[in-house]
């Protein structure tokens, strides 16, 4: 079975995508995110290994130990307020991609706005000039 | 190599929504968006020199080939951190992650550009440029920006 | 596995894109694109990229069916045939031929159409039509008066060689999208594109000059650039005197249309008017595209020849990047119109109300008693059938009780028909009124001839087999007038044109063997000709070769904003949908694209309606109301709204007032007004 270190969870997607029988379960409320590892019996360690934050470890089976579950509040967008990712997730984004990369040409935070907004944000700014022409022509 | 879109050209009609849906099996990598009453743009992968979100991906499904972003479906978790690197939102996940695949092995034309009943995509930086210098000089003629 | 590519032509708008359907083990897998086709050179817009979803759809009529209580009974073909033989030919034995009437439809090819109106007057009926009468009916009345030949003058492609190009009356970029490209070249090579339409459309953020008029106006607004363009001495004078006849009486009506007083009626600053004419005569070929926002009002035919006075007094016609376009709707539209199934010509535009005409279809059929027309035009069939003047109805691939205007009307008139047949291939708000529904093929099922809008005639093939026992629509129309007692024996498509190519002057060169690659463009009078892209480059098909310039006043529309209807609603197309939406609303990428039927409504109004985007309104008129979703914008000036007609409840509302000579009705002019529902 799975040892989970919570403090290094992301409350990514990953185990449970790869657990090929379904004994870790993602739950969303819309505002929390929380991840089930239910005891299993199997010598698979598929989710240890493909962990992108190394939290897991396999032990051995034993019924004593509570089923392990952590459970993540959803950060909310910056722009439209809805929730998008965990607080990890994107403290982990932050931490790998370089300072220069972070702010945009405008200077905005754009790891804390939802990828909805930022394709939004990335419209308006490509159209900003065709706008403005156009609107001129026709007052 | 990323699909260099011209926005004066850009007529909000969605074939390339539904073109790109159409060969990737239902799942679109283009979103088409309005802005006001007076323009519209595909938003799609720009295939970023410093692409942030292969540098998100511990797995290795999505690197550098070149000038494109590539992703190796046998590689992906769907741990959805490429979709959070994305500057641009132009990576999803659902169940694993898709992106603009230039649609490699589907068609030697990216199907947006080919479909395109515009002429808005091509993937010829020297025509993109072209054009764009073009407009920049018809704008000058009218009497510049005002 | 091997994989098939077959040829086809996309079903939708008049363009003619053509594309490939990749057939592996009998199904349709897939579209590949077609770079060298002459018009959309691989393109495609949405509605094509979808167009293969209507192929397997689940809703498909796979039996014929008839009416059984409030349901329906599945049927064998040999059952169905003999109902609509009894049914039809009971009609024509208690009232007489004249009392059933033909629908044809402008989805199917050139070969199914000639066969319908043959059937049509073969039974002795002058009562034959198709749905050209909601849309070009004033361009085949009026470009025929005005130039001798009712289509666009100049291909496609010719428009990148425009230096003006002028758009009155039609969103193009959604409802033609292929069509953007050809603009946008000349745009590359230095045209002026002046637009000009009620809204702001995708079309309009093309143009350098932009005219918003109020709807119903368009007269008012040609006829002031013609004063400003012959007051400044801008008019071609060698082609007026050597081309056209007319010009002294235009000069004297347009004399006192100043751009100030048409600035009054349209709401067009005069100095963009003063612009817009200055720039479409000056260039030296200067192209006009129009298509409903011309056609679709009760001044629809003045509209027309409004527009072609424009062309004749500046001479842009007869050469390259010059032209008058009228852009149409439907895949074969044209074809329709070419094929005759209207009630005012016979194949090949020959007049119905002449006895030479008579005569000679009397020796090309070999047959006695042809009707003399002109016969009941679509809207006047829905007219008689309300009176009871027409007892039965054959309806191909139609769709009246949704696409006619009024719609309250039109259903309880096809209700009170004896007998009404429909062959369709989705259970259509026709089709529910109908007795028997006869299933139908789409395009990739069955092969033939289509004419784009341009009047280029191209060959789809065959892709597949129709769903379960549906038949290609040349077979049942064949199977119905055999049941009548007619000499039907048509083994395909192409036995048809090698009748058409003898019966029709325009298409006797289109042979079946010449239709590979490009097609072919009308007229082509011999099987060495290599067709005529541009009319009109030696003289027109008129008294002694010379166009007609027709002086046209301005009148408004059939119905004003008032009190009690202080709007004006004016009804068009979306890019994802098509017509009354029968195919499109059933395609899941086109309907999750734009699902309900909403109404545009500039913000100023909303605000004093009390109306927020997202809203449910009813909008009322004396016809009946609808509801709807409110879109706030300010695409639409204040006073005007927008619906597009997709969807069953326009047409609830808009106004059967036709047009005089062309009996178009009134859709983009209605007063209505509106209330938010609580």
């Amino acid at each position: 079975m799975i040892k989970v270190d919570a403090s290094l969870c992301l409350g990514c997607h990953s185990c449970s995508n790869v657990c090929p029988s379904q004994n870790i379960v993602r739950t969303e409320t819309g505002v929390t995110r929380s991840i089930h590892w239910k005891r299993c019996k199997e010598e698979c360690d598929l989710c240890v290994e493909l962990c992108p934050a190394k939290a897991l470890t396999l032990v051995p089976f034993d019924e004593s130990v509570p089923e392990p579950e952590v459970c993540f509040y959803l950060v909310a967008c910056k722009i439209c307020g809805s929730r998008y990712a965990t607080e990890p997730m994107l403290k982990r984004i932050e931490s790998v991609i370089p300072a220069n990369l972070q702010k945009d040409s405008e200077g905005l935070d754009w790891i804390r706005v939802c990828p909805v907004c930022r394709r939004t944000i990335e419209a308006e700014r490509a159209t900003r000039q065709m706008v403005l022409g156009r609107s001129r022509k026709s007052p | 190599m990323p699909v260099y879109i011209d926005i004066s050209r850009c007529i909000g009609c969605r074939s390339c929504e539904v073109a790109c849906q159409r060969v990737h099996g239902g799942s679109g990598h283009v979103n088409v968006h309005f802005v006001g009453d007076s323009a519209s743009v595909p938003i799609l992968c720009h295939h970023c020199e410093e692409a942030s979100c292969t540098m998100a991906c511990f797995s290795g499904a999505l690197y550098k080939d070149g000038d494109k972003t590539v992703f190796d479906v046998e590689k992906c978790t769907g741990c959805g951190l490429c979709r959070l690197a994305c500057p641009f939102g132009v990576v999803w996940t659902d169940k694993i992650a898709h992106k603009c695949d230039l649609c490699e092995g589907l068609a030697e034309v990216p199907t947006c550009v080919t479909t395109c009943p515009a002429n808005a995509l091509s993937t010829d930086f020297d025509l993109a440029s072209r054009r764009a210098r073009a407009r920049a000089a018809r704008v000058a003629a009218q009497g510049g920006r005002r | 596995m091997t994989k098939v590519l077959v040829p086809t032509v996309c079903p939708y708008c008049g363009a003619g894109c053509g594309f490939f359907i990749s057939v592996e083990k009998e199904r349709a897998t897939g579209i590949e694109y077609m770079p060298d086709h002459p018009v959309s050179e691989g393109a495609l817009c949405s509605k094509g990229n979808a167009a293969l979803e209507v192929l397997c759809h689940q809703e498909r009529f796979t039996s014929p069916l008839k009416r059984k209580g409030e349901g329906w009974a599945r049927i064998s073909w040999e059952e169905a045939i003999d109902l609509v033989a009894k049914g039809l030919g009971d009609a024509i034995k208690k009232n007489g031929p004249g009392s059933i009437a033909f629908l044809a439809s402008s989805k199917c090819s050139n070969e199914e159409n000639y066969l319908i109106e043959k059937l049509a007057r073969l039974l002795g009926s002058p009562h034959v039509d198709n749905c050209a009468r909601l849309c070009h009916a004033p361009s085949v009345v009026g470009l025929n008066r005005t130039l001798g030949a009712a289509g666009m003058t100049n291909p496609i492609p010719d428009i990148a060689s425009s230096k003006c190009v002028f758009i009155i009356g039609s969103n193009l970029a959604e409802n033609h999208p292929v069509i953007s490209r050809w603009i946008h070249r000349a745009k590359d090579e230095g045209a002026v594109v002046i637009a000009a339409d009620p809204r702001v459309t995708h079309t309009s953020w093309m143009a350098d000059v932009f005219l918003q008029l109020k709807p119903g106006t368009d007269v008012a607004l040609l006829n002031g650039m013609a004063h400003v363009i012959i007051k400044e001495g801008l008019v071609d004078r060698d082609y007026i005197a050597q081309r056209t006849r007319g010009f002294e009486e235009l000069k004297e009506s347009v004399g006192d249309y100043t751009p100030e007083k048409v600035a009054e009626i349209t709401g067009v600053p005069a100095g963009d008017i003063v612009r817009a004419a200055r720039a479409y005569a000056i260039s030296p070929a200067s192209s006009i595209l129009y298509s409903m926002g011309i056609t679709q009002h009760t001044t629809g035919t003045d509209n027309v020849q409004a527009v072609s006075d424009l062309a004749l007094i500046c001479g842009h016609l007869g050469k390259p990047g010059t032209g008058v376009m009228p852009l149409r709707g439907q895949n074969n539209v044209q074809g329709a119109c070419d094929m005759g199934a209207l009630a005012e010509f016979y194949p090949g535009y020959k007049k119905a109300d002449d006895s030479e005409t008579i005569r000679y279809f009397s020796s090309a059929w070999r047959t006695e008693g042809l009707p003399l027309g002109p016969g009941l035009t679509a809207t006047q069939m829905i007219d008689a059938a309300g009176t009871g003047d027409i007892k039965g109805m054959y309806v191909v691939g139609e769709d009246p009780a949704n696409s006619d205007p009024c719609s309250h009307n039109v259903h309880s008139a096809l209700d009170n028909l004896d007998f009404l047949v429909v062959q369709d291939i989705f259970m259509t708000a026709t089709a529910q009124l109908a007795d028997v529904v006869l299933p139908g093929a789409v395009w990739a099922e069955k092969e033939g001839s289509y004419t784009n809008t341009e009047r280029r005639v191209q060959w789809s093939c065959r892709a597949i087999d129709p769903p379960g026992a549906a038949l290609s629509d040349l077979e049942i129309v064949c199977k119905v007038a055999r049941s009548l007692g007619l000499d039907f024996y048509y083994p395909d498509a192409a036995s048809v044109l090698a009748e058409i190519n003898r019966t029709v002057p325009q298409y006797a060169g289109i042979t079946r063997e010449r239709l590979e690659r490009d097609g072919l463009v009308w007229p082509c009078p011999t099987v060495d000709h290599p067709g005529t892209p541009i009319l009109h480059s030696s003289g027109f098909k008129l008294a002694e070769g010379r166009a007609c310039i027709v002086h046209v006043p301005y009148r408004p529309a059939a119905e004003v904003a008032s009190w009690d209807y202080p709007f004006i609603l004016t009804t068009g197309r979306v890019a994802v949908h098509h017509n009354a939406g029968s195919m499109t609303r059933r395609s899941p990428s086109l309907i999750s694209r734009e699902p309900d039927l909403y109404v545009e409504i500039n913000t100023a109004d909303a605000a004093r309606l009390k109306v927020a985007d997202g809203d449910e309104v009813t909008i009322t008129t004396p016809r009946g109301e609808t509801e709807a979703y409110a879109r706030l914008t300010d695409k639409v000036k204040r006073g005007v709204v927008f619906m597009p007609f997709h969807f069953p409840g326009t047409n609830i509302l808009t106004t059967d007032i036709t047009d005089p000579e062309a009996r178009i009705p009134e859709f983009k002019v209605a007063a209505c007004k509106i209330s938010r529902r609580d």
